[in-house]
């Protein structure tokens, strides 16, 4: 490397040092929630959600990087329905006893402007790890008026195979394989 | 049917119209299993806060030949369902839902709307802590199966309406928690 491109090189690092914004954001468990939809039999759509996570975001607004690690306990679903909330549990679904936790890796952002549009990344279930892409459908960024912080989040969605991660359980006799995932999250800067 | 109809002109129509009316309208006993109700309101314009009420009763009746129906569904609005146990407090308490006061929240329509043989809307009043509107729920999709086993029609499907809670004296943490609240109402009723 000669002398101009080592200097350009440490000028172009020490720029993008500058520029770097990295900021963790601690999730809010009370207004982060991984819900489910899955259609019953062709009439009405059931609805369920997780009640106990965790996680971590990081965000670099100048370079518009982040990373989001988000762990569900999968015995925390909570459907309405504590019969069907046992079935789910159970190894024809969760099987929560030996997969205690679903876990989802984002680490590839897509901004528009300051606003994050979509979060690529991997979900893990039932130990079986699948590439998922969360699409927003709103992106917001506040200060928290109580907290007197940065609270960062919005919702999220897709939809996923779960034959895909081996729980094909009763779609040979009309339960659904394709299950749309409505994210809540919100972070609050650390 | 149609052809046919114009060529018998009035007498069919006729004809029809008592087939209609001959058909007694069916009554359906909910299924806890697969009714809920379900809100969401947004969170300092940011996320949206989803709850539900777990414990509904209620009978529906439907002539699906006559396109008419009346439905009354009673709401225990203690049986609130944030999944967040402090959430779940504040709402029933006092300056939200007011739960000891007013135990059930109610809707009552008699006024269902047909395109064709699909059911598209149902609009009736809906009360909630003790301040009753009118209030339409628009079917998202809806059906009626046959189960084998157990042997028994099943009809239900997906409804979602608006209503302002400010409407209803609900005015807590507003601007910070939306006004605007979404109904995402699942519903199925076995034919008795």
């Amino acid at each position: 490397m000669n002398k101009t491109l080592l200097a350009a090189a440490i000028l172009a690092t020490a720029g993008a040092a500058a520029h770097a914004e990295i900021a963790t954001y601690a999730v809010d468990p009370t207004h982060t929630f991984a819900n489910f939809e899955a259609n019953h039999m062709g009439a009405s759509t059931l609805r369920g959600r997780f009640d106990k996570k965790e996680g971590t975001v990081t965000i670099d607004k100048a370079a518009k990087t982040g990373k989001a690690e988000i762990t569900i306990d999968t015995s925390s679903i909570s459907t309405g329905v504590a019969p069907l909330d046992t079935h789910l549990k159970s190894k024809d679904f969760f099987n929560a006893t030996e997969f205690s936790t679903a876990k989802f890796v984002g680490d590839k952002f897509s901004f528009s402007g300051d606003k994050v549009t979509a979060v690529a990344g991997t979900l893990t279930l039932l130990g079986k790890t699948q590439p998922v892409t969360l699409t927003a459908t709103n992106y917001n960024c506040y200060i928290n008026p109580m907290l007197k912080r940065e609270v960062c989040g919005g919702d999220f969605e897709t939809t996923i195979s779960r034959s895909a991660y081996g729980m094909p359980f009763g779609i040979n006799f009309g339960l659904p394989d394709i299950i749309r995932l409505l994210i809540q999250i919100e972070a609050v800067k650390q | 049917m149609q052809p046919l109809m114009k060529h018998f002109g009035a007498g069919l129509a006729a004809l029809a119209f008592a087939a209609a009316a001959g058909a007694a309208p069916q009554r359906y006993a909910l299924d806890p299993d697969n009714t809920h109700v379900h809100w969401e309101l947004k969170h300092f314009g940011t996320s949206t806060i989803r709850g539900r009420f777990d414990a509904i009763s209620g009978s529906v009746t439907l002539d699906r030949e006559a396109h008419s129906g009346s439905v009354s569904i009673s709401v225990d609005t203690a049986s609130l369902s944030t999944g967040t146990r402090l959430f779940d407090g504040v709402v029933r308490g006092p300056l939200l839902l007011a739960t000891s006061e007013h135990p059930s929240a109610y809707f009552v329509a008699t006024r269902f709307v047909f395109d064709g043989d699909q059911l598209v809307s149902v609009t009736g009043e809906f009360t909630v802590r003790g301040s009753s509107r009118p209030l339409t729920l628009r079917a998202m999709r809806f059906a009626c199966r046959t189960d084998a086993e157990p042997p028994r029609e099943v009809c239900g499907g997906d409804f979602e309406g608006e209503f302002k809670r400010s409407d209803f004296g609900i005015t807590h943490s507003l601007p910070f928690v939306g006004d605007a609240v979404r109904l995402v109402v699942q519903i199925e009723g076995v034919r008795q």
